[in-house]
């Protein structure tokens, strides 16, 4: 006899509440994916290298098509969890009550006390620190990375785009030189080290306790693919002199190495590698809630649930 | 009509838990019953959490809400189950997981689930939790023969009955103890140190009950609640100003898990905790020498669990003569003894394998007497250093201090 029928779930009939208690968390939901992608596509982008405006369009369209799915990748696994010991309603409804406590608590001394928790447990990641130094320093090397490349481009699309800040633009402006170029470079060059140490332990040294399969290479490997050819991308530009990339290129410094071992014509090139490296970066995003690379956002949530809720697992 | 796995026995918590997994694999290592004794990835930690997951996602992720749920073959159901009963919930891979997963939670859930989906617990069990349900004890023992232990206990030491008198202490034997024929002298022992330092002490005498350990480690917590509320029932008839135990099992127990029950009228404290407070004010002083060299095995429950640590050197590090020597893996690193989480009654060759290991910890520190203050940790010890016909002698922490209380003849 199969297990399952001890462990029928019963079928319930929705009642009359079940739509209106999934309205009131997709209609909040979708609105905000409307309102991210009107902001992806309203935005001027006057700043932006490619040339050719419709492989600017066809980026923005993945990078929409990609945030939808990034969001409701999140929002469904969210919903999973929520199917936990306490449900009395529907997920969504427990999910909605959820938000709502975690509105409040951005206002609460709790929340303070667990930012302090957050940096020290999961972006220092003190408890690696003492296991091993090298997989501390690799992990440090590819979350510091990622989240200073996530901040950079956070305040360089709204100095370009929103605030039209000149030393931004200018070709010689210090944000331009500091944050555009070196910001980037050593975000990316940081990532670029924490990869290429997973790598080599993973697919070189193999040590017993690592166990290689999709999911681990496959994160790996897109991350590498999309840094890696960040800086091809800048080598090209800066060898092929496409306009932006003709003054001060050292600040770009692995970007400006690259291209002395590039062809000068390597930059008729650019727009296409200018989208591919796009589109895998956007890509990227929305792999992340099916990937292992979704534990950078739940691992904090999961450690700090009971600092935040207080009883263990205890959700609304 | 579909048919699914029911999650809902698992706390929001653990789910969560399920996806922050790094699967870097930390926890593969240490572990007692997956990497040491076996080096059978789905038995670690990270085995179980990826096996479970992805039966979860095959149910309730995506793909599922999309296309509906896949059926989980049987076999593969089973596996897990066995598997995740082979885990002694030592916490090891919470001492070690750099995402700092509250693993022990996970397990003790994780076993709820495998419970309410009829996955558990093993057959070999059951004998454990028909006795636990018919008999208030998981020996088989009747309840009348609760308070047989003190009988042989000299005149110098009284028993109070903490149910007609009210008593300042409230000794909480535990079952093992209590009618366990090679474990009663931990029982003993504890009266003796009580009596010694002047505590007005008694006990449930027949009345105690089983505390749930047993039942809540195997997963079938809902089942513990009655016997947790008529605990705490007795408990607040008795009135005590403290409740002392000696068993690390039932420490654990009713320090961290009664409060999500109901509320204590008392607060519970390890044995190794009171009496090092007695030693510290003076009211104790071993005085008689053991010229011994002494490790301490931290229990799983004590340690690690609790984080109950300093209190039982302290002890050892009092007694004249006493040369405090830890194992190369002691406090939160301690490897356990294998025989919790029910691995010794369904998986005893495992289980000694295990302490099997610890008593080489020992032997390679030179330690002469190896003590605890567990009675689990004590028998699966006992019996690992015979069948390893090793020089070393096992002592309860009471015991040993009882040694140099003793008045030299």
């Amino acid at each position: 006899m199969s297990l399952y029928l001890a462990t029928l779930i019963k079928a319930d009939m929705p009642d009359g509440r079940y739509m209106s208690e999934k309205a009131w968390l997709y209609v909040p939901f979708f609105a905000f994916v409307v309102l991210v992608s009107a902001v992806i596509l309203l935005l001027p982008y006057d700043t932006v290298y490619v040339r050719d405006e419709v492989y600017l369009y066809l980026f923005l369209v993945t990078v929409v098509v990609c945030t939808a799915v990034f969001l409701l990748g999140t929002l469904y696994n969210m919903l999973l969890w929520m199917h936990g010991k306490g449900l009395v309603t529907t997920p969504e409804r427990r999910l909605l009550r959820l938000s709502a406590k975690a509105l409040r608590l951005l206002f609460s001394r709790a929340f303070a006390k667990a930012i302090a928790v957050f940096v020290r447990d999961s972006l220092y990641i003190s408890k690696l620190r003492k296991l091993s130094a090298t997989r501390w320093f690799m992990h440090v090397m590819i979350l510091g990375g990622f989240l200073m490349m996530f901040a950079l481009d956070l305040i360089v699309t709204l100095s370009l785009d929103i605030l039209r800040y000149g030393p931004m633009i200018d070709e010689g402006g210090w944000a331009k030189l500091w944050i555009r170029d070196v910001g980037f470079e050593v975000a990316g060059a940081m990532m670029l080290v924490g990869l290429s140490i997973a790598a080599v332990r993973r697919f070189g040294l193999k040590p017993k306790i690592v166990r290689t399969e999709l999911p681990d290479a496959a994160s790996i490997l897109f991350l590498f693919a999309v840094v890696a050819g960040g800086f091809v991308l800048e080598g090209m530009g800066i060898a092929g002199a496409i306009p932006g990339h003709q003054e001060n290129v050292e600040y770009s410094f692995l970007g400006y190495a690259l291209s002395s071992i590039m062809p000068a014509s390597s930059g008729d090139l650019y727009d296409e590698a200018w989208l591919v490296h796009g589109v895998m970066s956007a890509l990227l995003i929305a792999y992340i809630p099916f990937s292992k690379l979704f534990h950078m956002i739940v691992t904090p949530i999961a450690v700090e649930l009971e600092g935040l809720l207080g009883d263990k697992g205890a959700v609304p | 009509m579909k048919r699914r796995l029911d999650i809902s026995s698992l706390n929001v918590r653990a789910l969560m838990s399920y996806d922050a997994c790094m699967r870097c694999g930390e926890c593969t290592e240490t572990c007692p019953t997956g990497g040491e004794a076996q080096d059978v990835e789905i038995v670690t930690p990270r085995g179980k959490i990826l096996c479970l997951r992805e039966f979860i996602r095959r149910q309730y992720g995506i793909k599922a809400r999309l296309f509906g749920p896949k059926t989980i073959a049987d076999e593969d159901l089973r596996e897990l189950s066995e598997r995740a009963y082979e885990c002694t919930i030592c916490g090891q891979c919470k001492t070690v997981c750099p995402a700092g997963l509250d693993t022990i939670d996970m397990w003790e859930n994780m076993r709820e689930f495998l419970v309410v989906n009829g996955l558990g617990p093993l057959p070999a069990h059951e004998p454990l939790v028909k006795s636990i349900e018919n008999y208030d004890n998981p020996w088989m023992q009747p309840r009348t023969q609760r308070s047989r232990w003190s009988k042989r206990l000299g005149k110098e030491v009284t028993v109070g009955d903490s149910l007609n008198q009210p008593h300042e202490i409230l000794y909480f034997v535990g079952c093992t103890a209590a009618y366990d024929p090679n474990i009663r002298a931990m029982a003993e022992n504890t009266a003796r140190v009580l009596a010694h330092a002047g505590a007005d002490f008694g006990t449930l005498g027949n009345d105690e009950g089983c505390c749930g350990s047993t039942m809540m480690r195997t997963g079938l917590s809902e089942a513990a609640e009655g016997m947790v509320l008529k605990n705490i029932e007795r408990f607040e008839q008795a009135s005590p100003s403290v409740v002392v135990t000696s068993c690390a099992g039932c420490y654990k127990t009713l320090r961290q898990d009664y409060p999500r029950y109901g509320r204590l009228p008392a607060p519970v404290v390890h044995i190794a905790e009171f009496v090092g407070g007695l030693i510290d004010s003076g009211k104790v002083s071993p005085v008689v020498r053991v010229d011994k060299t002494v490790s301490f095995h931290d229990p799983c429950h004590l340690g690690r669990h609790v984080g109950l640590y300093d209190a039982p050197r302290r002890i050892i590090e009092s007694i004249p003569g006493a040369r405090l020597v830890e194992m190369e893996r002691s406090r939160e690193n301690a490897r356990c003894c294998g025989a919790g989480g029910g691995v010794k009654t369904a998986f005893p060759k495992l289980a000694d394998d295990i302490s099997g290991m610890r008593v080489a910890d020992a032997d390679e520190v030179g330690c002469e007497v190896l003590t605890t203050s567990c009675p689990f940790c004590y028998q699966s010890l006992k019996s690992a250093i015979a069948s390893r016909g090793s020089e070393m002698e096992m002592v309860d922490l009471m015991e040993l201090l009882w040694r140099s209380l003793q008045t030299p003849r």
